[in-house]
């Protein structure tokens, strides 16, 4: 009862301190703590003007020509484990059961790629970094090589507790944490979730993951349902990851060289 | 049975077709009337073999005139997934037990072969005693177990999984086979 009492104290002394710094800001009723102002990056005409006009079309990067049906055919993602595998979750995304195996809709599959594709194509526009995240030991080297190849950061070995929630005291201060993380396997080696997803969304940090039919697509911003274990799957997945982050980046050199060359004639105001 | 699945299914979609269509361009068939043009399908007095062989010689012409004209036109984009799904080799073996597939060794670790053969996940089966020539590349012919190993263990919420196919090595593929009646999955990975 006296710690109840401490607090209440507490909590009304920190109020009153928080209503005089808002008196001290001009009178306004902010009920909020002072925080640090990260300061707003001032952008100029040239790179706002690049910026934004990737955002101008549904599709900048025209990714919708990299991904058809019959090659997600081919690749066998539509082949799902056993119903007796089967996550609850994952049932929205399951064509149906053909004799006792899970059937993905590659319907679905082929929207879930497309979006999933063009946010990966937009982040790396801009410049963020993109780590690919797979504890499959199958395929590790495959998404080691794939980000290699594309400029970006891969992380396929055991994932030390604080890696994200606790960078800076790991890593030092003013560490930058990725911009995306693509999951190409869900799962660890005993079959429970990534601790990576739960701690990317303890980071607002967006995620595409590539979701077999045993695995739990609550957390995962992007979700793409797919076959993770057959080796003709994941090398389409990092076929399509790498053409897709290779397109964005040459298109960002190409956008800016563009400005560059066309700044110098126009009057700037 | 590829060859009977392509008739049965062009039938399904041929019975969409609007009937006018079918009385029109049935005056080539020997023993059609040339009055059956103007009236609607269920006045026709065809029966039995008659109406049957008139329908499969007409979905033929026209699976053959369209298959023709169509090929060049739109790559890759006629397909719906359902139909992908029903014509593949996968769906038309039917249940995988004891069936013979042909397979493609994919890595080899002293004495056991990582086998692939078109499903969800490889076999590995331990070479055999004249298995010498069995190398990485090799086709190799196969009797399916199960597809998936799996099992419900006592307290668990899901199955555990193996990650792996059961299969029964019976073989190299012999000489130059081509393709066999028998079920067979073929490697997409090949070709």
């Amino acid at each position: 009862m006296a710690t109840r009492a401490l607090m209440r104290g507490l909590s009304g002394l920190r109020q009153s301190r928080a209503v005089t710094i808002a008196y001290s800001c001009g009178g306004h009723q902010y009920a909020t703590a002072a925080s640090i102002k990260t300061p707003q990056p001032q952008l100029d005409d040239v790179s706002e003007k690049v910026l934004n006009q990737a955002l101008e079309k549904p599709d900048f990067f025209r990714l919708s020509e990299l991904v058809s049906l019959k090659d997600l055919f081919d690749a066998r993602v539509h082949l799902g484990h056993k119903k007796g595998c089967r996550h609850r979750l994952m049932e929205p995304y399951l064509y149906g059961c053909r004799l006792d195996q899970d059937i993905i809709d590659l319907d679905q599959t082929k929207e879930h790629l497309q979006q999933a594709l063009n946010f990966t194509a937009h982040v790396a526009y801009r410049g963020g970094v993109i780590l690919f995240v797979s504890r499959r030991r199958q395929f590790g080297h495959l998404v080691e090589s794939t980000a290699k190849d594309c400029g970006e950061y891969a992380h396929t070995r055991y994932w030390q507790g604080g890696l994200l929630t606790n960078g800076p005291v790991q890593y030092g201060p003013g560490v930058r944490l990725p911009d995306l993380i693509i999951f190409l396997s869900t799962l660890n080696n005993v079959f429970q979730q990534h601790v990576g997803i739960r701690d990317a969304a303890k980071m607002n940090i967006p995620t595409v993951g590539v979701l077999d039919s045993n695995c739990n697509p609550s957390l995962v911003t992007y979700p793409v349902p797919g076959n993770d274990d057959t080796p003709a799957a994941m090398e389409l997945y990092c076929r399509l990851f790498k053409m897709t982050i290779t397109r964005a980046k040459d298109k960002r050199r190409q956008t800016e060289l563009l400005q560059g060359l066309s700044a110098p004639s126009t009057p700037s105001s | 049975m590829a060859a009977l699945c392509k008739v049965v299914s062009s039938f399904r979609c041929g019975v969409r077709l609007p009937s006018s269509r079918f009385i029109r361009s049935s005056f080539s068939s020997d023993s059609s009337g040339a009055s059956g043009s103007d009236q609607p399908a269920s006045d026709r007095p065809r029966s039995g073999f008659a109406a049957a062989f008139d329908l499969q010689s007409e979905l033929r012409r026209e699976a053959e005139g369209s298959a023709a004209g169509s090929r060049g036109s739109s790559p890759g984009q006629e397909e719906s997934f359902a139909s992908l799904l029903r014509r593949s080799p996968l769906i038309q073996m039917g249940p995988a037990k004891d069936k013979v597939v042909v397979g493609r060794i994919y890595h080899v670790v002293q004495d056991d072969l990582y086998i692939d053969f078109g499903g969800k996940f490889h076999c590995v089966c331990r070479r055999p005693a004249d298995g010498e020539k069995l190398q990485r590349g090799s086709r190799v012919r196969l009797r399916l177990q199960d597809l998936e190993l799996t099992a419900r263990f006592l307290g668990a919420n899901t199955d555990t999984t193996l990650l792996e196919a059961q299969a029964v090595l019976l073989g190299p593929v012999e000489g130059r086979e081509g393709r066999e009646t028998q079920n067979q999955n073929q490697n997409q990975n090949q070709d």
